[in-house]
Order: structure tokens, then sequence, then C-alpha cells
């Protein structure tokens, strides 16, 4: 996911990440803006974001305006804390059955537009980087989906083929797992200062 | 001087050429520094005996004081009084019409005010959260912290370090440099005095400390964009400065879990301190010893996530140093999860919160070393089967999930969620010398690689191959005796 300096950025956000303005309050505004641009165009810009984030941490004023209030924030980063870890354990279905039980998951993503399709097309790559097959009902606890609305994904949005109840998914760099020597590439080069010092000694 | 600017202006090679003759000459070059500083030395102290013109003396002697260590246990009166002095020294740098004329005192000067004005602000934010945190007989000095929220603030320390590396337009001096152009072409009137120069650049390394110290990792890698890590960077002539560098941008891939860019950063300097640690003076070696020892935590930490082969000085110092904690960081499990907190605490950075703690709710306030701390150990115990689950993989070729699981007394579920996460784990984006620290290509680092089709684990082992170099060497050398 490339998403450290997107290309989608506009200039002026540019100008604010590169210059001592990151540091100003007044760019909150923009950057807030700039944020709901992308959960509706479905891009992220985590460098830009974090901006924003750092300058909420060093005008913790700033946000008490906001949506979040500053007695949900607690609450709200130790749910984020709380998804993140499951997502890093790859615990997939327990990350699913965790958003849909929880109002205050629901209201965290409700403005991103697409927010689930886009975290099922990244576990499926990250599927795809160590499975050449699994089973249908695997994947579909791990996408947070019935069986039926499974195969419609893998098939339709993700392109892989079903066979029966595996989905075969396409081989990769990764999932090939090939026998691989660790060599040495040797030249001369290398030892040319052996060579060298024991010319100089003996001449 | 005359040393300094010889450095800066020899022809930048590629870092690959004779990276041997190098090091040899960084090494002689370092010699020489010592015994120059001694010069320096004895210097300072004449003039000062024959005493200047009182102005002058005046600038000079605040020039020397700015980059002197403050008392640990000074009272918080002497900190706020050192705060203002910092203030009025960087204003009257920065603000005075035009570019001061003054030389700074010596070669080390620039690193060590810098460095010291950092460390203070560290220790300052550290003490009022610790005061902010236990209320306890010590209401006059909370009352005076809560009255100067501003002192020593984040925004100050930012403000002075950004601003000096405008005024030097040191960035832009750097870019010349890479390019192979003239820095004097862009350094203006300011970046073309060396007082300016020197502060401009070793900000860039003081900026790199304060965003790791305020734990934002990718921010503080990305300070280093202009600067060059190789052995003539400028801040490899200031041994401090060098060592610092790369204990943070270590640090800071470590947090970021790029854990064989981090293994490479610590190696680097560590191997470079064990071999001019014969020469160097005892007090400035004194100094560096703890930091030497945290970098070797770290790098143990790092090993156990990511087991690679080492350089050999650095492994038998390693298992001299931390030998047992590691055989246990390696094996993973619950067990090992001390062991990674322990030596976490010993050798992270003193983190400080952005904003000054609140003094009415002591328990609201975070120590920042336990929420960083936190977050780390969330890693750890993600990672914390991945050396079990491998030890088995070794052992086979092909595995079926259902009786592997069997074996570790997991449920298949659980045992597929290792492998994937093991399996991310080994594909980590590894910084290529070129480019930014956070650019850097995907590889896979791990010798053990694996793909499951269906509940089959196809398992592979890379083997390594005679180590071809090594024994090349070791022949030519009996040869030529």
């Amino acid at each position: 996911m490339e998403c450290e300096d997107t290309q989608e950025r506009p200039e002026a956000i540019t100008a604010i990440i590169n210059g001592l303005e990151r540091y100003n309050p007044e760019a909150v505004g923009l950057l807030e803006d700039y944020l709901r641009q992308q959960c509706e165009q479905r891009y992220c810009d985590c460098n830009a974001n974090r901006t924003l984030l750092k300058l909420y941490q060093l005008n913790p004023d700033r946000m008490k305006d906001e949506v979040v209030t500053n007695v949900l924030l607690p609450e709200a980063l130790a749910k984020l804390r709380e998804l993140n870890t499951q997502l890093q354990g790859a615990q997939y279905s327990r990350f699913w059955r965790n958003i849909e039980g929880d109002d205050l998951c629901a209201d965290l993503v409700a403005d991103i537009d697409g927010f689930e399709d886009m975290v099922r097309i990244r576990i499926a790559t990250l599927v795809s980087h160590a499975f050449r097959e699994v089973d249908v009902a695997v994947l579909a606890e791990w996408l947070g989906l019935e069986e039926g609305a499974a195969r419609k994904f893998v098939q339709e949005t993700v392109g892989w083929k079903i066979e029966g109840d595996k989905v075969q998914v396409p081989r990769n760099a990764e999932n090939e797992a090939k026998k691989a020597e660790v060599r040495e590439d040797v030249n001369v080069d290398m030892f040319s200062r052996v060579v060298r010092r024991a010319w100089e000694e003996t001449a | 001087m005359s040393a300094f600017q010889n450095g800066e202006q020899r022809p930048m090679r590629s870092m690959e050429v004779d990276s041997d003759v190098e090091e040899e000459a960084l090494v002689n070059d370092y010699k020489e520094q010592v015994q120059y500083e001694d010069g320096i030395g004895e210097d300072l102290e004449r003039t000062s005996s024959f005493g200047m013109a009182a102005q002058t003396d005046d600038i000079q002697s605040r020039l020397v004081a700015a980059a002197q260590p403050l008392d640990f246990s000074a009272p918080l009166e002497v900190k706020f009084q050192s705060y203002d002095a910092y203030c009025n020294l960087f204003h009257f740098i920065l603000n005075s019409e035009g570019p001061v004329d003054l030389e700074p005192p010596s070669y080390y000067w620039a690193w060590d005010v810098i460095d010291e004005f950092i460390y203070q602000f560290n220790s300052f934010s550290s003490y009022r959260m610790r005061l902010a945190r236990q209320p306890r007989d010590n209401e006059e000095e909370r009352q005076i912290l809560r009255e100067n929220p501003n002192t020593w603030g984040c925004y100050s320390v930012l403000n002075v370090l950004y601003s000096l590396i405008q005024r030097s337009q040191i960035t832009e001096q750097l870019a010349a440099m890479k390019r192979n152009e003239d820095p004097m072409a862009v350094a203006g009137d300011y970046g073309s005095k060396n007082l300016y120069r020197m502060l401009g650049y070793f900000s860039i390394i003081g900026l790199l400390r304060v965003h790791c110290l305020l734990g934002d990792f990718s921010l503080a890698l990305k300070t280093l964009d202009d600067i060059e890590l190789n052995k003539k960077a400028m801040f490899a002539r200031v041994m401090a400065a060098h060592f610092t560098t790369y204990y943070y941008v270590g640090f800071s891939y470590m947090m970021m879990h790029r854990y064989a860019d981090a293994i490479r950063m610590f190696s680097h300097i560590l191997i470079y301190v064990s071999r001019t640690k014969n020469f160097q003076k005892n007090a400035q070696y004194d100094s560096i010893t703890k930091k030497n020892d945290q970098m070797y935590a770290l790098i143990a930490i790092c090993v156990a996530f990511h087991p690679t082969r080492l350089d050999d000085t650095i492994h038998t110092a390693l298992r001299e140093k931390y030998g047992d904690q590691l055989v246990k960081l390696q094996r993973g499990g619950p067990e090992a999860l001390p062991i990674f907190e322990e030596l976490f605490r010993a050798a992270c950075p003193k983190f400080i919160s952005p904003v000054p703690p609140d003094f009415e709710n002591p328990e609201a306030n975070v120590d920042p070393i336990d929420h960083h701390l936190g977050i780390f150990m969330d890693e750890v115990k993600t990672n914390m089967f991945n050396p079990t689950v491998k030890s088995y993989l070794r052992l086979y070729t092909t595995m079926d999930l259902k009786k592997l699981a069997g074996f570790l007394e997991v449920q298949p579920e659980e045992l597929r969620s290792y492998l994937l996460v093991n399996k991310q784990r080994a594909r980590q984006l590894r910084w290529t010398d070129q480019g930014g620290l956070l650019d850097g290509e995907w590889v896979n680092v791990s010798d053990l690689d694996y793909a499951m089709q269906g509940d089959l684990i196809h398992i592979s082992e890379a083997k390594v191959g005679r180590k071809l170099v090594d024994w090349y060497l070791r022949n030519l050398a009996r040869t030529y005796n």
C-alpha cells in the first residue's frame, strides 16, 4: 500500500508538511479538509495525516470543537490500538467480530468510504503472500463475510478463481517458497588491498 | 578549524569505492583531532587568563557556557535561568542585524551546544512529568512549573532548531554537496559563516533526536533526508555526534519494525567505537560507554525479532554483555516478555510528552516511557511464537498444518495466524544506501521460507554457501607469509 507520499497531494499541503508551517496550529483546518477528501476519495496520505496528529498532540485545545471529544478520545484510541493489534497479529476473524458488535467502531469508520472493502483487499494481498491455495471457509472468516458473499468478493473484486471449495491464489514471488542458496559473489577487486600491501612490502 | 574545512570540501566519492582505506583514514583523522583538541583546551585557558576586551569576552564566555553541561541536580531556578540564557543567545545569533561575526570557540562547540540544549530540554521535561505524577512535599516547585508551561516547551525547542537550519541554508548547502557543487554558492550571508553552518548542521541531528523523543519515528528519519550517511559526513568528525546519530536512526528503524536496517546501523557504529576506543580520551569514552551498552541491548532485541549473522566483533561482545538474555529472547514465548521489557527500558531514549502535564490530575498523566514500552510490547507479543514455529518448520520440507498445530498444542486457526504474521515479518523494507532513510526495497530477510497449499505447508530453507571471501583472504595471507 503506497501511502507515505501520495501523488494526489495538493501543493498547499506539501508546503505545510515540508516547512515550519507544519507546527502552525492554523494549519489544522486545511489538514482536516484534506483528510475528509482522502476518506471520500479512498486514498490515504499518512505523512499528511501524521502532521495533523502532531498538531493535535501539541495543541490539545484544537480538538475540543471537533466531533472527537476529549472524553471519548482515550477510549477511541484504546480501541484503535486493539484493532491494530488484531490486524498486525493476523487475527482477522476477531477483528471483524470486534468491528461489528461495537458502536464506537462503527462511528470510527463511518466517514471512510469503502473502509471494509479496503481492509478486505489488504487482507487478501497478505494472504496471497503466504498461500497458493486456501479453503473458501477459512478465507471467508478472514474477510468477515458469509461464504456466498466471500465467493463473490474473491472472484469479482480480487479476481481469483475458485475450484470447488478451494480458492486458487495466483503464483507470485512471495508464495513460491523456492529453494535458495546464499552465495557470495567474489571479484578480484575485493582483494586489491591485500595484494597492494603485499606488493608494497616486497618492493 | 582548518581540519574541518578541508574535510568538508574534499570531493565526495561513493562510499563503496574503497571503504577500508576510508575507514583507516577516518580513524587516523580522529587521532589527530583528539590531539588537536588537547591543544585547544590549553589555548582557551591561556586566553581567559590574559583577558580580552570586555564585550567580546562576555559573548565568548556565553558561547563557552552554552556548551557546558548543567549539573544534574541543579535547582529549578537554575534550570529556568539556563533556558533564558539559551533563548537570549539564540535570539542574538538568529535575530541580530545580519550575521554575527563570531567564530565557534572550538571544533566541537556547535555540537556541544545543540546536544546540551536538547539534553536540558529532555531532563527538564522528565523532571516536570515526575513532579506532576507524584505530588509530595513539592507544592512550591509544582506551582512554578504550572505557571510557566512554556519554559523549555516543545515549540520553543523545535523553533530554535528549525530556525537555525533555515538561517544557515544548510539544507541547500547539503543538496549542493550531493550534486558535487560548491556549497558556498548557495550558503548565503549566514550560511557561509562557520558558526551558522555548524549550528545548522547539528540542528538537523538535534531534530532527529527530538522527533524520536516525541515518538515520531518516521519524521525523525525523514529529517536526515539531506544528510548522507557515510564516513565523510560532517557528523562523523565529532565522535559524540556520530554516535548519537546512529543510536537514534537505529532506534527509529527498530520502532518501525525495520530490524535489518536497525541492526545494520547499530553494528556500524559499534564496530567504529571498538576500533577507536584505544585512543579515546577517558572522559569522553566513559560518557559513551553507557550508550554503547544500550545499543548492544537493542541489537539483542532486533536479533531476536530478526535472526541474522552478526559481525564477529559484535557477536562476541553481545554474548559477553547479554548472553543469557539473548538466549531467552531468541527462544520467544511468554518467558521472554520480561526480558524484552527489561532491555527496552534500559536502552530506550527518555521519551517525553509533547505537552506540559496536568498538575490537577496526577493520575491522568501517562509516563511517556510506559506508553512507548506498551506499543513496543504489542509488537513483541504479536511475534512471540515465531521462534517456536520456525524451529519446527526447519525440521521438515512439507508438513500438515493440523499436525503441526497438534505438536504446538494450539488450534489450527491460531497457527494459521502465526504463519501469516511470521511471513509478513520476513518481508522488510530495507534501505539501499541511496535515497532517504525511509525509502528502501522490499526483501525477504529470512533464511526460512514457506507457502501453504490449503493445509499443506511447503518449506524451504536457504542454504548458506561457503564463505569464499574469508577463505581466499586467509589463504592469501598464508601465501604471503
